[in-house]
């Protein structure tokens, strides 16, 4: 499985790019998208998706140019849009077996797929009642559920952790993982903890350009040793942000415990041992 | 003040700046433009026996006037009568119902919009009456006068009216859009038939038409010397071959007491939103609706084991269309109320049991017109529900989805004209038989390609409204289903007609799949 995105450009109007010139070459296993909004991720994952078209660049899957030919890529599918909708007077089942139908899929092996995979999704009891009565968080497990029914070989999740509690969070990325092990997986977030503990790979973007790319360890090695922690006083935080990027703050009595990233530290501070959110923060604010 | 003032504009702004709302005021363009027939028209539009006005201001003023009162407020009640809808299914509505505003402002200030926005097509007929009065000019010198004064005390009470109604209605009726329209077009016809005599009862015509047409019913009786004119005719009427005679018409003084009451039916409007307020849902209408703890799915907290990938059953590939068709033609049956299939089962009994052409001629429009809300969704729906991500990434969702989605809605319609089909059939009237299914094709694909270009419902809703009025009115013109006699060619151009929108309905789609 190898997915080339070369060259990627899509242009709204003269001067505004949703993406621009945007090149990656995706293979098996699981690349976490991060970026904050607006950072065209969406539209990236859409043109993967074969839902929108770049207006420059091309998108190669297994040698396959997706864009002359963009039933391949839909035959191997699983996607999970950020912000998706539902026929609300059907019930799960009868949605997933629109979805298949809609996919290609069916024989008698769909009704078994369809309700083990709404067991996995703690959606069994609820699977014959109207979608319309969901809570958001089931709504969001339906979609995740209709990215799964084909036997996906490139799965793309667009912010699949909105409205899942901490438990559903869990029991996701361990579905994640599990579909790594066979295929192209995209994870896409501005919540780095989403990502962190799963992602193989790490892809961050920003203004629809790609900043950086590789594994969480390269990434993280570009600002080693850079990122400390010390304590100010609340009326020192607007001249401390002017001189340093802040990664977190936590209040303490009367003081504030400020996690930051710099090349000149505070004397009193602690070095602190790097992490992905760091990484990414740093990146994002130089850029 | 300031901040009321500010809603309306907002709203205002937020229902004007749409796609659809521009073709709607193209629409209206076009439809004013017909209003005063070119000199040389074979239809007529205001004509009182043989007799049509020379050309001059008042006729162009009064007659624009008086038509765009009437078609505008039965047209125009389907344009406005989602606001508050909208409000509910944006979400917005919870927000309001957060806020500091009283249910009176919230409703005063949606009647408003619904005003201005009709004030709008308004402007744009009137700015086309003066385009038409100097291109058809007979000569005759522009009095701006003439223009204003109808338009100011027939057309803008009358729409004022109307945005009320269309309030009033949607909080009476909520979300039964289906009886609010067929209620509201009821009581438009009952107000249609009211025939004033004197000066009192002129001022209890909401549209404040009637004034006008008895004036010019009048100075036509004098001219021919006659008691009864009964051949005054409002409306499109084609193929008028014969040639007009012309009389002068020079505007009416209209009597002190219907002033007045134009403004009082402004007042009677603000009470009547003034009392219903009270009654108002203020968004809280699920719980109005729904039993929640019979409906109410709960969050089950104790979890089920995990998926394990490797253990699912594989499924197989299945491009038959025969899975989605199912699915189609569920969401098409579940889509209105259960009781609107009671009326579709009595429809189909009246078609198999009235006079063959009351069934074909009148029962079947009728009938399929009430399935316009299955219909004008059929290409949009996944706009609407958000779920154009999944059919838009689907294998193949041009040849297989989109004619899946147009085979469910043709089979409905089918379906329910099955006891006339059968009927005709059974009396060998092969070509009626295919008329009526090449007009079930017909609609189908023109609520498609209508929900495609304007991306929403109600282009395609008021157009199919305007058919089925037409029809039931005896316009041959706009028979798509061969209910009226028609010469040898007509299936020939139906067919075409399909064609083109069955070509443009393909085309639409490709091109939003090309994002």
């Amino acid at each position: 499985m190898k997915l080339e995105i070369q060259n990627v450009s899509k242009k709204y109007n003269r001067n505004k790019y949703g993406l621009k010139d945007f090149s990656i070459t995706i293979e098996k296993g699981i690349l976490g998208l991060l970026g904050p909004n607006g950072a065209g991720k969406s539209t990236l994952l859409k043109m993967i998706a074969t839902v929108s078209k770049p207006t420059e660049g091309i998108i190669i899957l297994n040698k396959n140019n997706i864009l002359k030919d963009a039933n391949y890529m839909r035959k191997q599918l699983g996607f999970l849009p950020q912000d998706f909708g539902v026929y609300p007077n059907l019930n799960a089942v009868e949605f997933l077996e629109y979805m298949a139908a809609m996919k290609g899929i069916g024989g008698p092996n769909l009704k078994p797929r369809i309700n083990q995979i709404l067991e996995g999704l703690n959606l069994l009891d609820a699977a014959h009642k109207p979608i319309g009565s969901y809570s958001g968080g089931m709504k969001q497990r339906v979609g995740i559920a209709q990215a799964l029914l084909n036997n996906p070989k490139i799965v793309i999740f667009d912010e699949p952790t909105v409205g899942l509690d901490p438990e559903e969070r869990v029991r996701f990325r361990n579905l994640i993982s599990d579909l790594a092990n066979d295929c192209i997986v995209i994870l896409s977030s501005h919540i780095v903890s989403d990502i962190d503990t799963i992602a193989d790979k790490v892809a961050i973007m920003k203004n629809g350009t790609l900043i950086t790319h590789g594994n969480q360890e390269t990434i993280i090695k570009k600002i080693q040793g850079n990122v400390f922690k010390t304590s100010i006083d609340k009326t020192q935080l607007a001249d401390f942000k002017n001189r340093h990027i802040i990664v977190s703050t936590s209040r303490k009595n009367e003081k504030l415990n400020v996690r930051y990233i710099s090349s000149q530290p505070l004397e009193n501070s602690i070095k602190k041992e790097t992490n992905l959110e760091d990484a990414y923060l740093y990146l994002t604010k130089i850029n | 003040m300031k901040s009321f003032i500010k809603i309306i504009k907002l709203d205002y702004l937020q229902r004007t700046r749409s796609y659809s709302f521009l073709i709607t005021l193209c629409v209206s363009l076009a439809i004013a433009y017909t209003f005063v027939p070119e000199p040389n028209a074979t239809y007529s539009t205001i004509r009182i026996d043989d007799y049509v006005g020379y050309y001059n201001s008042a006729w162009f003023g009064y007659v624009t006037a008086i038509i765009t009162s009437i078609t505008l407020s039965l047209i125009g009640f389907f344009l406005i009568n989602s606001g508050i809808k909208t409000d509910i299914s944006t979400r917005v509505g919870q927000v309001v119902a957060a806020t500091s505003i009283s249910n009176f402002k919230y409703l005063f200030s949606k009647v408003l919009s619904n005003f201005l926005v009709l004030i709008t097509i308004i402007g744009i007929v009137f700015i086309m009456s003066i385009i038409l009065f100097f291109l058809y000019n007979d000569g005759f010198v522009f009095e701006p006068l003439q223009f204003i004064k109808p338009y100011i005390f027939i057309t803008i009470p009358s729409m004022f009216f109307i945005a009320v109604l269309a309030v009033v209605f949607e909080i009476v009726f909520g979300k039964y859009s289906v009886v609010q329209n067929c209620i509201f077009f009821f009581l438009f016809l009952g107000l249609m038939q009211f025939t004033p005599k004197n000066n009192f009862q002129y001022s209890l015509d909401i549209f404040g038409t009637k004034i006008v047409m008895n004036e010019l019913e009048n100075t036509v009786k004098k001219i021919i010397n006659i008691n009864s004119t009964e051949n005054l005719s409002i409306g499109y009427v084609l193929k008028n071959v014969k040639k007009a005679k012309k009389f002068h018409f020079n505007g009416i003084s209209f009597p002190t007491i219907y002033l007045l009451s134009r403004f009082i039916w402004i007042l009677i409007g603000v009470g009547i939103i003034a009392i219903i307020a009270p009654f108002f849902h203020r968004f809280n209408v699920k719980e109005k609706i729904t039993k929640p703890t019979k409906n109410k799915v709960s969050i089950v907290k104790e979890f089920s084991k995990e998926i394990e990938l490797i253990n699912i059953p594989k499924a197989s590939l299945n491009y038959s269309r025969f899975p989605l068709l199912k699915t189609e033609l569920l969401l098409l049956i579940r889509k209105d109320k259960k009781w609107m299939w009671i009326i579709n089962l009595i429809g189909m009994l009246l078609l198999t049991l009235l006079p063959l052409t009351i069934a074909h001629q009148m029962v079947l429009p009728i009938l399929w017109f009430l399935q316009v809300n299955r219909l004008s969704d059929i290409t949009t729906k996944e706009i609407t529900n958000n779920t154009h991500y999944f059919s838009f990434s689907s294998f193949k969702p041009l040849s297989r989805l989109l004619v899946t989605q147009l085979y469910s809605s043709i089979l409905l319609l089918l379906f329910l004209a099955s006891p006339l089909i059968i009927r005709l059939v059974i009396n060998t009237n092969f070509l009626l038989s295919f008329s009526v299914f090449l007009g079930g094709i017909f609609i189908v694909l023109l609520a498609s390609v209508l929900g495609m270009i304007s991306k929403g419902k109600k282009l395609f809703e008021v157009m199919f409204f305007m058919i089925t009025y037409a029809n039931i009115n005896g316009i041959v013109f706009v028979d798509y289903f061969g209910g009226f006699e028609h010469n040898q060619f007509y299936p020939v151009q139906l067919s075409i007609i399909t064609l083109i929108l069955g070509s443009a309905c393909f085309f639409i789609r490709n091109y939003q799949l090309k994002g």
